[in-house]
């Protein structure tokens, strides 16, 4: 073991459960675990990070539309009635309501044969497209890296496991543990630095590393999991495991109906379940007898709506299910997606969110430094590697920015194949071009919050100043102040 | 330090995650509770940093180094299979094992059994990349798989 501190006290008491040898040996399955897939657990981790962010981001997107901070039950029974007339006859409009976890009311259609169309509803229930490409961009690259979803969401739900298995290793491979949890050594040796770092923010925030790793690793398996389930209980039909969990279609009836009062189903739900406030509306096969209208409520101490009532077309209560009704599973299944994404509490929330999941994207990006490092310290310096982990880094977040200015000003533009270009071309330009890494990093890093200050302006200047407006201000010149120093000691 | 101090020092986080419990509920105060305890600590962490001046790191304050294993093509391909498809198959028996055998509603035995893969998967990639004798990481695996899988699709069956 190469652990040479004096012997004391604590020592003779206690002793790390793996010996020396074990622990080199998790060690280096850390390692090998780590470097295989660093670049594809960061691009998941800052990819996820902008995501919890995603509400915001889309009214900075789409600034003109309205953020309402509470919508009548008219209002909704009329927006609902413009997107009836807007939307594909086989969508599904999805109203979602302001709540204290997300403000304003949000109007979705989605269904097979039609892209997704999205509004946001105005105070009097008129409807404004929100259409906003660099959320939608960002969300499919986090989600299935924009490759063909059970592929994609295969290699996501892989990296998951990955991250997983990298928080057991890490921690096992740990012994200082508990002694060093509240040290950070800044300065000083390089190795020890990003060492410092790289164990604090990945053991404070193990649990949530461990949920986030979990929760994603299970969303991207999913199809795979329920695959297998289905070849052993049900011959291979996915539907019927699929059906465990959704109620079963009525009967069709094609006929023609009109849409119902909502703001009278709406009155119903409330009474059903005082204790809880409507969330969703959703109505299938809208416009048809066969039409199904189901309210969604959630209650102040429960993680997501549990409570639901469920009317035909008529208007009348088909069925109603609250927590008490509801099985262990249909409660966690409901809950994954939001505590994967942070979406459960409001903007507190989403800023602890976006703070840790940049806390794991330092983890991933330091436990690549430390090898480096430790290479450079054993006289086999690995300079190319050196730049293309810093391209991978910065050049990632630069990259995204570059879409993001792409889409302010050609929403149209295919924003997934120039992330793309722009990846290969910066990680080519790194293997190739003859520059220290620390050299190529810190220029990125100016980029970046050249770039970042350059948008918040921009972005502030067409449509007017908004929070994020003054995060990307902020942000790009902490960047740009925080590379000054270092491009000094560089050129010293 | 005073033993007692640093005992409620590490209460400190239960207390507050009852308190959380108490506020929003079980579940939902929970997950505000290991999100914003984490800040915190980072805080606390941050707050304590030390600023040095360059040099090289002391013997005292090395890391574990990791174990350098031989460098063979055959055992990188066997150790990938292991940690890949192998671990994989291996996780999804016992969890369809789980998800067939376990007593209680289909729904939650199906989502607990979805949960249950992606950690027995990662715990196996640990294992398999860490032990050197391959070939014992090897049967185990594939032992496992197979009575899963057969010990589950007889339960599945039924």
């Amino acid at each position: 073991m190469t652990e040479q501190t004096p012997r004391n006290t604590r020592s003779k008491q206690w002793r790390w459960p793996l010996s020396p040898e074990t622990v080199r040996a998790v060690l280096s399955s850390h390692s090998v675990l780590g470097l295989a897939f660093a670049a594809v657990i960061y691009l998941v981790c800052l990819t996820g990070t902008l995501v919890v962010f995603s509400p915001d981001l889309q009214h900075w997107e789409v600034p003109q539309a309205p953020v309402v901070p509470s919508l009548s039950d008219r209002a909704a029974g009329r927006a609902v009635l413009l997107a009836e007339r807007q939307a594909a006859p086989d969508a599904t409009l999805s109203l979602s309501l302001p709540g204290p976890a997300r403000a304003g009311a949000t109007l979705m259609a989605y269904g097979n044969k039609r892209a997704e169309q999205t509004w946001a509803v105005a105070p009097d229930g008129a409807l404004v497209p929100m259409d906003a490409p660099w959320t939608e961009f960002l969300l499919h690259l986090h989600v299935n890296l924009h490759l063909p979803r059970s592929w994609g969401g295969f290699i996501v739900g892989l990296t998951g496991v990955a991250l997983l298995s990298s928080l057991v290793s890490g921690i096992l491979a740990h012994p200082r543990v508990v002694r060093d949890a509240f040290h950070l050594r800044l300065g000083g040796s390089r190795r020890l630095q990003e060492a410092d770092l790289h164990n604090r923010l990945g053991v404070w925030a193990l649990p949530f590393h461990f949920t986030l790793a979990l929760t994603g690793a299970l969303l991207g398996l999913s199809t795979l999991i329920v695959a297998a389930l289905a070849l052993l209980l049900y011959r291979g039909d996915t539907q019927k495991v699929y059906g465990l969990f959704i109620d079963p279609p009525p009967p069709a009836d094609a006929r023609a109906v009109p849409m119902p009062d909502i703001a009278a189903l709406l009155a119903i739900a409330r009474a059903r379940t005082p204790e809880a406030a409507p969330q969703t509306v959703s109505i299938a096969r809208h416009g048809r007898a066969d039409m199904r209208i189901t309210v969604n409520s959630a209650r102040p101490r429960l993680l997501v709506p549990q409570d639901e009532v469920q009317f035909d077309a008529r208007g009348t209560v088909l069925a109603e299910e609250h927590p008490a009704d509801l099985a262990l599973g249909t409660k966690v299944l409901g809950g994954i997606g939001q505590v994967h994404f942070g979406w459960f509490g409001g903007a507190a929330v989403r800023v602890a969110y976006g703070l840790l999941g940049l806390a794991l994207c330092v983890v991933t990006s330091s436990g690549v430094t430390i090898w480096l490092a430790r290479r450079r310290d054993r006289g086999r310096a690995a300079p190319q590697w050196e730049r293309i982990w810093a391209a991978v880094c910065w050049g990632q977040p630069l990259a995204l920015m570059v879409t993001a200015m792409i889409a302010m000003v050609a929403p149209r533009a295919p924003l997934p194949i120039t992330w793309l270009v722009l990846t290969i071309a910066i990680v080519a330009g790194a293997a190739l071009v003859r520059i220290d890494g620390a050299r190529l990093a810190v220029g990125l890093r100016r980029a970046l919050g050249a770039g970042l200050v350059a948008l918040g302006l921009v972005h502030a200047a067409t449509v007017g100043l908004g929070p994020i407006d003054g995060v990307l201000c902020l942000g790009g010149a902490a960047l740009l102040a925080l590379t000054w120093p270092v491009a000094r000691r560089s050129a010293a | 330090m005073a033993p007692a101090l640093v005992a409620a020092g590490w209460g400190l986080p239960a207390i507050a995650l009852a308190l959380a419990i108490l506020a929003f509920g079980p579940v939902k105060g929970m997950a505000l509770a290991l999100a914003m305890q984490a800040i915190g600590a980072l805080g606390v962490v941050w707050q304590g940093r030390v600023q040095r001046k360059a040099a090289r790191p002391r013997a005292g304050e090395a890391a574990p180094e990791p174990l350098e294993q031989p460098g063979r093509v055959w055992r990188g391909v066997l150790r990938a299979l292991l940690a890949g498809p192998l671990g994989m198959v291996a996780a999804l028996a016992v969890a369809l094992c789980v998800a067939v055998y376990l007593p209680g509603d289909p729904r939650t035995r199906i989502v607990l059994s979805g949960l249950l893969m992606p950690v027995l998967w990662g715990l196996a990639m640990t294992w398999t990349l860490a032990d050197r004798r391959l070939l014992r990481a090897l049967a185990v695996l594939v032992g496992t798989s197979l009575l899963g899988l057969g010990i589950a699709a007889l339960g599945g069956a039924a």
